[in-house]
């Protein structure tokens, strides 16, 4: 008995271990296929949920364009960047979660039931996601890893940055070719739903963008795409915004309640800057703009980048919130000043500069709750008016107020037209020109950073990207 | 001594039961000292290999003639020779009174002669860990073994690292295996990545502080690969092996003992470890509330110097000072008993104290009344006894502890049995169980989160806070959240907390609670083949489950939430081996022992955790279901993990001065890829007793080892195929994302090879003796997930990359100075230093990063230093003296900072070297020991003054500098501080970061750099805003501490006579009594995160505690 109770778990002991060992790692808790459409729409929200925000640890730029300033704690306010690695943040999440996603998807989209034309149209979806992105990087830093992004190489190069811009107009052509019907994305593309036509008017206003921004460093490719861009159909309305509208329930609620709101903070007030300019035209926005408005509705602004009291300055407002509030990538307010500067240019089919400017500065009164009045009676006041001979500074500067809702559209706003800004009271120095590289890029990929640092005079954040002259 | 002995004896018995067969001789050995038959002893006719053991009764039979000699040897004993001069002989052995002179329990639990191994291993008694417990017995381990590193965490049940000479493993684990009664068992925390790099949460321990000390028997640690290689590749970073109590068995009477103690100890805060506050300014961070910079005079009823809100409270029309309560620092109103202000205390409705102003002057009761004493209490009972065929061991104990921090406790019961049973001469079933029911609530928040109190304290606070009153408000009043950091006048909701919660109703209502139900036990049967011969099969399994919750509360500054975490884990395994013990030649001069064996291991792991979204709706319900919007999908994980070993091990002995081990495992594992999961190491070990060869007068024993040995390791679950995470669904749109490490379906097993040299002496009759080694190791070909660049759109790639070097020395030795019949006085002395090199990471990187930490400090593996480099911003130095060069900053704030240097190493978190010295007095019934534990050198970076030299909360901001005026004066008014009065800030001994500047008695060396710094809000060149580079924020970690101090009196037997009482022993106990050196000036060196690879941070650190206890232990 006994040396069979011995026998039998030495004999249990040996048996039992005949089971593949193979079978015991997988993962029966994550899959290792997801649907196209999932990842698409992870890397739209992945792109929205960085742009939409302002808060210390990503995207500073309602700081950095001067809209904004902080109580307290002032570091972010006056250009510190690296300290809670924000250039790094950013360039990740265009990288990994942007651009990866987008190319998940891309070759998740062979496993689709679908019709060609509406695969071609999500590909094309994924195009235009895609050079969202890459514009966001390459406004940011000038040169960025391009053609070896998301390769096999670990170091992938740094590409310049104005041939960057070329490919991405280029892919925008490619990709309006495609864009008509519905995409096989339908309800993933969180955007339009899966209107590929409406995708192709956002393509085609986002190659407005591109050429507007390079119009001063290559004017032919610029008018070139430009006119392709408006002949092709861009926004004209509102309701063609490539918009996103934020959700009620945690965790997709608008990330700027999750930073005003929820967090219960009190970090940001209005700078000096935005508000002197607002109230010197009494602007009919600002009461959207802000709350806790001093006698006459004027902004109480606060010396930009010095310590002030949450209290006594006006406070972002009511608007900012709402958690369902909604971003656009790209909207008809910014179209409108793109055509105008188009129209400037004298681009064929651009129409009438004036024209364009009072489409757009009305429409961005109407956006902050305003009427058309209130739009017309702003636009007749001297310096606001348009004026040909100072189209660019009047463009520039209403651009950056209207972009209050697109704060990277802000500063490319304030550094394309030259908006003036003051001088941050603790860095003792203007807005900078450009993010420096993440430090991570100099001990992961130290030899393509520092080539591509070296073209910026040692990546100096107060060297101009090659749109920016 | 007599616990081990019986333990062997029992092991070795087993091999005696088929001898006896002729007699010619026979007799009894016993104990000299307490007369108790001796079973095991070898007992051999001198010249011959005709050898016997002695039965449990103590009984031999040996054939010898008259007048030939017989060899009485037993391991712990001295060895005797005795002449035949008749058929009965008693034979009585005095034990031996080396402490190196000892069978030692080795790999798979095999007992061993400790001379025969070629390889370091260091034991410690239970006593060691029961005497002076703590709630963590790897604690107990601290200073008492020679090249272990232990670091607390600093919180109650909190997890303890361990790492054995030096950390081997880039981003893998890099914890000792701990292995009970031959059961590897389970040592993870399953903390959050947050806890491990000090950003916030709940430090849940790590689980081998499940194991009762009260249980065990003893500890051997097996510091080297070559000790470890039968274990297999868990085992490259060492082993602790704990033998856990069984029933004795004393000559095949039936016997009975119950042994039950108890015992209690009170913990006090260390005021030396933690913060000292400045209590002169109030709240706020500088010179910009009530308006446009008032400066109005002091008198003046709306005097606010631009430091207070000047609003009208209470509504007479009159301006009043209203202090910024919302703001979390202390750069305000100096404090002036003459100014009547309104506080937090004034501005809730519901407090007697609404709506009135009181004197600006420094509170009462401080932080420091906030801490309470901690209490922990022990309770164990054990009965164990035996009969003729068996034995059992049945053990209870309750063990529960109060914490600092009002309230929470940790609780433990354990319950252990151990039975074996001779069922035949040669078979022997054993079991053992042991059943562990943890629990906790109201365990410490950690790191730079609102739940730790010292986030606050060290950080972020209004030092005019009143403790008292906080938590009167909170106990009295309806337990509810009434803050001192309320938003204050002005605001929206003045009475809603701003960054912090009222103390006690964040320690009270914010809490966590955990549970872990865990089983740990084997079923084991060894059978005897033949005299030389035994086969072994053991199954074991460690299992639990857990569940830890975690709530906040409606009214708190963060959003109300519930999570749960539920866990289980389980491990089996099945071994089955044959070992042998087999004499040859003449005398058996050549012995051949060994193993082979084959082990399965099996290991599930299974986790969900859920939490509610967007808040609760009915406050004080902590259900998924009280969730505000639906919860967000859960978080589940599962892996499982096998790996299938056979090994053997071939020791060859010679005329017992030389012994060879041999030893080759090779492993079989789930978690590499299918066709290359198989790898092989060998080892070889050489011991060789020299002082066979050599006789001088007062050297007793030498031995020298060698050995060298390889031993692979696999990767981690889950780390060959790449898959995808779905997130919450947007809208009913299902979200789905690439992961953020990509994973590598051609890994390769890890190496780790390594060698080792010792050398064993005793002197003076066993007095003295020393145990030296020297080794070196190098792990490569390691696997990690390496960081690449994110344009990669991948942030890892897991690789097989990179190698660490370890080499080092570690002594052990012992003295007994003085040994009389009623006194003696001995010395045990570890010492132990390692040197690390990170020698290649991934490809050309240079870096690799292990933790981002908050200030901006990186801890990193880097080329060429040692694991752990702090990197951060540096000092700009004169190249001449050294001294911090500055700069003129804002003329409209004057004074001076420090230049930024570029981001570079700043420190590191390896030690030079730690040593522990043990004193114990023994005079007559009473015994008193101490023990010094320390360590020199190794850094850490502290978050704590990084924001509290910033926030003006630490006592030195309040002081008067060289030239006698108030620091917060301006500089044109003779304020500010020099960096020479910097360098010695609040503290006793130099800081390290000033190391070239000042000598060694603090005064400055080369040129002084006299530039005032301006010091009068948090924008100053100290903290962390615009401010300091992290590298004045670089501690020193050295200590010196008085561990553990136990004054035990035994109660005379002939006292007990008359009682049916067989022992008595009443022991004061002390533990952390006093910091005899420390370079940290407001804190303890050694408080830090939890167990992990990342350490060298200080964040929210907790103070430390001085325990004093009594414990009484009474033997039946």
């Amino acid at each position: 008995m006994k040396k069979l109770l011995f026998a039998a778990s030495a004999a249990l002991a040996i048996t039992s271990c005949t089971g593949d060992l193979t079978d015991l790692n997988g993962n029966g808790k994550a899959p290792e296929k997801v649907p196209a459409g999932a990842l698409f729409a992870n890397a739209t929200m992945g792109y929205y949920d960085y742009v939409s925000v302002q808060n210390v640890n990503q995207n500073n730029l309602r700081l950095w364009s001067q809209q904004w300033t902080q109580t307290t704690y002032v570091d972010e306010s006056n250009f510190e960047l690296t300290e809670r690695d924000v250039n790094g943040s950013s360039y990740t999440r265009m990288y990994t979660t942007v651009i990866r996603d987008c190319e998940e998807a891309r070759a998740a989209l062979a496993d689709l039931v679908a019709a060609d034309a509406e695969i071609q149209a999500a590909d094309a979806s994924i195009e235009v996601m895609e050079v969202l992105a890459y514009g966001f990087l390459v406004d940011l830093f000038g040169d960025v890893p391009y053609t070896e992004a998301l390769t096999e190489t670990n170091t992938p190069v740094y590409d310049d940055d104005a041939a960057i811009y070329m490919d991405l107009l280029a892919r925008l052509d490619a990709a309006t070719a495609n864009l008509s019907g519905m995409s096989a994305f339908g309800s993933s593309d969180i955007i339009y739903g899966g209107d590929a036509a409406a995708w192709k008017k956002a393509a085609n206003s986002l190659m407005l963008r591109l050429a507007i921004r390079i119009i001063d460093a290559d004017p032919a490719a610029a008018k070139t795409y430009g006119e392709k861009a408006i002949a092709g159909g861009v926004f004209a309305s509102t309701a063609d915004d490539m918009r996103l509208f934020y959700s009620s329930a945690p965790p997709h609620t608008h990330p700027m309640w999750e930073t005003l709101v929820q967090s219960g903070r009190t970090d940001f007030i209005a700078s000096g800057t935005l508000a002197d300019a607002m109230n010197m035209h009494n602007d009919p926005r600002r009461a959207a703009f802000f709350k806790n408005l001093g006698g006459s509705d004027s902004v109480i602004g606060a010396p930009h980048g010095l310590q002030s009291d949450y209290y006594q300055f006006s406070q972002p407002g009511v608007a900012l919130e709402d958690p369902t509030w909604s971003h656009a990538a790209i909207d008809y307010v910014e179209v409108e000043f793109l055509l105008a500067h188009a129209a400037v240019a004298g681009w064929a089919g651009a129409g009438d500069a004036a024209t364009h400017y009072n489409n757009a500065v009305s429409a961005s009164v109407i956006e902050w709750g305003g009427d058309q009045a209130a739009a017309d009676a702003y636009l007749a006041q001297a310096g606001v008016t348009y004026d040909a001979a100072t189209a660019a500074a009047q463009i520039g500067l209403q651009k950056w107020i209207a972009m209050y809702s697109n704060a990277p559209e802000a500063y490319n706003a304030v550094r394309q037209y030259d908006v003036p800004m003051n001088v941050a009271a603790g860095a003792l120095t203007v807005t900078p020109d450009r993010y420096s590289y993440p430090i991570d890029e100099y001990s992961l990929n130290e030899a393509n950073v520092k080539a591509a640092a070296s073209k910026v005079n040692d990546d100096d954040m107060f060297t101009k990207i090659f749109w920016d002259m | 001594m007599k616990n081990k002995l019986s333990l062997w004896s029992v092991l070795i018995f087993v091999l005696s039961v088929n001898f006896a067969i002729a007699q010619s001789v026979s007799g009894v050995v016993s104990d000299a000292a307490s007369g108790e038959p001796l079973p095991g002893v070898a007992v051999a006719k001198k010249g011959t290999n005709n050898a016997e053991l002695t039965d449990f009764d103590g009984k031999f039979t040996i054939t010898a003639e008259k007048g030939s000699t017989l060899v009485f040897s037993s391991m712990g004993m001295e060895t005797k020779e005795v002449a035949v001069t008749s058929d009965f002989l008693q034979v009585s052995l005095k034990s031996a009174s080396s402490q190196l002179d000892e069978v030692v329990v080795t790999a798979l639990g095999i007992s061993r002669e400790k001379k025969s191994l070629g390889y370091a291993t260091q034991e410690v008694d239970g006593a060691a860990v029961t005497t002076v417990k703590d709630a963590n017995f790897v604690n107990s381990l601290s200073g008492k073994v020679a090249g272990v590193n232990i670091q607390s965490s600093g919180t109650l049940g909190g997890s303890s690292n361990i790492v054995i000479r030096g950390f081997k493993s880039l981003t893998g684990n890099n914890q000792a295996l701990f292995v009970v009664d031959g059961v590897p068992i389970s040592n993870s925390t399953g903390n959050s990545s947050n806890v491990a790099s000090g950003r916030g949460g709940y430090d849940y321990g790590n689980a081998a502080m499940d194991i009762n000390p009260e249980d065990i028997e003893n500890i051997s640690v097996l510091k080297g690969a070559a000790a470890t290689a039968l274990y297999g590749s868990r085992a490259a970073n060492g082993v602790v092996l704990v033998t856990t109590k069984s029933g004795k068995v004393s000559g095949g009477k039936k016997t009975l003992g119950i042994t039950a103690s108890t015992g209690i100890t009170v913990g006090t805060v260390n005021a030396n470890t933690f913060v000292r506050h400045q209590n002169q300014y109030g709240p706020g961070y500088g010179r910009y509330y009530g308006g446009n910079y008032i400066t109005t005079a002091p008198g003046d009823s709306t005097f606010t110097d631009g430091r207070a809100q000047a609003v009208d409270v209470n509504g007479d029309g009159n301006t009043d000072i209203a202090l910024p309560m919302g703001e979390d620092a202390s750069w305000g109103l100096q404090v002036d008993p003459s100014l009547n202000v309104y506080d937090w205390e004034s501005i809730f409705p519901e407090l007697p104290t609404y709506g009135q102003p009181k004197s600006h002057v420094a509170p009462e009761n401080g932080a420091m009344s906030f801490w309470q004493q901690s209490i922990t209490r022990n309770n164990n009972f054990a009965i164990d006894g035996g009969g003729e065929n068996s034995s059992f061991r049945l053990s209870a104990t309750n063990f529960n502890q109060t914490g600092i921090v009002p309230g929470s406790n940790i609780g433990r019961d354990n319950v252990s049995f151990s039975g074996k049973f001779n069922a035949s001469d040669k078979l022997t079933v054993s079991a053992k169980a042991n059943y562990v029911k943890q629990s906790g609530k109201g365990r410490y928040g950690t790191g730079y989160d609102a739940r730790n109190p010292n986030q606050s304290f060290r950080q972020w606070y209004n030092v005019l806070t009143d403790m008292s009153a906080q938590k009167d408000a909170y106990m009295n009043y309806g337990q509810k959240n009434y803050s001192w950091n309320a938003y204050g006048y002005g605001a929206a909701n003045p009475t809603k907390p701003h960054y912090f919660d009222n103390f006690y109703f964040s320690a009270l209502e914010n809490f966590s609670t955990d549970t872990r139900n865990r089983l740990i036990g084997n079923i084991m049967a060894e059978y005897q083949i033949n005299d030389w011969l035994k086969l072994t099969g053991r199954m074991s399994a460690d299992t639990y489950s857990e569940l830890r919750e975690e709530r906040i509360a409606v009214g708190s500054v963060d959003v109300s939430k519930y999570t749960r975490n539920n866990r289980s884990f389980t491990e089996r395994n099945n071994d089955l081996y044959l070992n042998w013990n087999k004499y040859f030649g003449n005398e058996g001069e050549i012995s051949f022992a060994g193993v082979v064996g084959y082990n399965q291991r099996r290991t599930e792991f299974q986790s969900i955790s859920a939490g509610t979204n967007g808040g609760l709706v009915v406050p004080g319900i902590y259900a998924l279901s009280n969730s505000v919007a639906a919860p967000a999908a859960p978080g589940e994980s599962a892996y499982q993990l096998g790996v299938d070993g056979v090994y053997g091990q071939a020791s060859f002995g010679y005329k017992n001065f030389m012994y060879v081990d041999l030893t080759a495992r090779r492993d079989v594992s789930s978690t590499l890829p299918a066709g290359n999961n198989s790898f092989f190491y060998p080892s070889a070990t050489l011991s060789f007793i020299f002082s066979e060869f050599v006789d001088v007068d007062g050297f007793d024993f030498g031995k020298v080892r060698l050995n060298w040995a390889n031993v692979g390791s696999d990767a981690p679950a889950q780390a060959l195929t790449d898959v995808y995470g779905i997130g919450t669904p947007f809208n009913g749109v299902t979200l789905a994302s690439a992961p953020s490490t990509q994973n590598n379906s051609s890994l390769l097993p890890e190496n780790t090879s390594s060698i080792e040299a010792g050398l064993e002496m005793k002197f003076l009759k066993n007095r003295a003796g020393l145990d030296f080694s020297v080794y070196q190791s190098s792990t490569f070909n390691q696997i990690l997930p390496a960081q690449v660049s994110t344009s990669t759109g991948t942030y890892y790639k897991y690789v097989n990359a990179g190698q660490i070097d370890n080499n080092g020395i570690e002594l052990s030795a012992y003295f007994t100075p003085v040994q009389t019949d009623d006194f003696s006085w001995d010395i045990n002395v570890n010492w132990s230093r390692n040197r690390n090199k990170v020698v290649e990471l991934f490809g050309d990187s240079q870096t690799l990063l292990l933790a981002s930490v908050q200030g901006g400090v990186n801890i990193t593996a880097r080329v060429g230093e040692a694991y752990g480099t702090l990197e951060g911003t540096s000092f700009v130095r004169d190249g001449a003296s050294g001294a911090p060069l500055v700069y003129d900053w804002a003329s409209s704030r004057g004074g001076a900072r420090y230049y930024q240097g570029d981001v570079g190493v700043i420190g590191n978190i390896q030690a030079d070297w730690r040593g522990g010295v043990n004193n114990a007095f023994s005079y007559k019934n009473v015994t008193l020991s101490a023990l010094i534990d320390m360590q020199m050198g190794g850094d850490f970076f502290s978050l704590d003054t990084w924001y509290g030299y910033g926030t003006g909360v630490y006592d030195f901001s309040a002081g008067t500098n060289a030239d006698g005026n108030p620091i917060r004066t301006n500089i044109e008014d003779g304020g500010g501080l020099s960096w020479d009065e910097v360098a010695h800030l609040g503290i006793e001994t130099p800081m390290q970061w000033d190391g070239t500047t000042v000598d060694a008695d603090g005064n400055p060396v080369g040129t002084t750099n006299t530039t005032k710094m301006w010091m009068n809000d948090y924008g100053n060149a100290l903290g962390w805003a615009l401010g300091g580079p992290n590298e004045l924020h670089v501690y020193d970690a050295s200590f010196v501490k008085l561990r553990e101090v136990a004054l035990t009196y035994r109660v005379p037997t002939s006292a007990l006579a008359d009682l049916p009482i067989a022992g008595v022993d009443v022991s004061l106990i002390g533990r952390n009594l006093a910091i005899l050196y420390k370079n940290t000036p407001y804190s303890d060196p050694e408080a830090g995160l939890s167990a992990g690879n990342v350490q060298g941070y200080q964040s929210g650190a907790y103070p430390s505690l001085r325990e004093v206890g009594v414990n009484l232990r009474v033997k039946f």
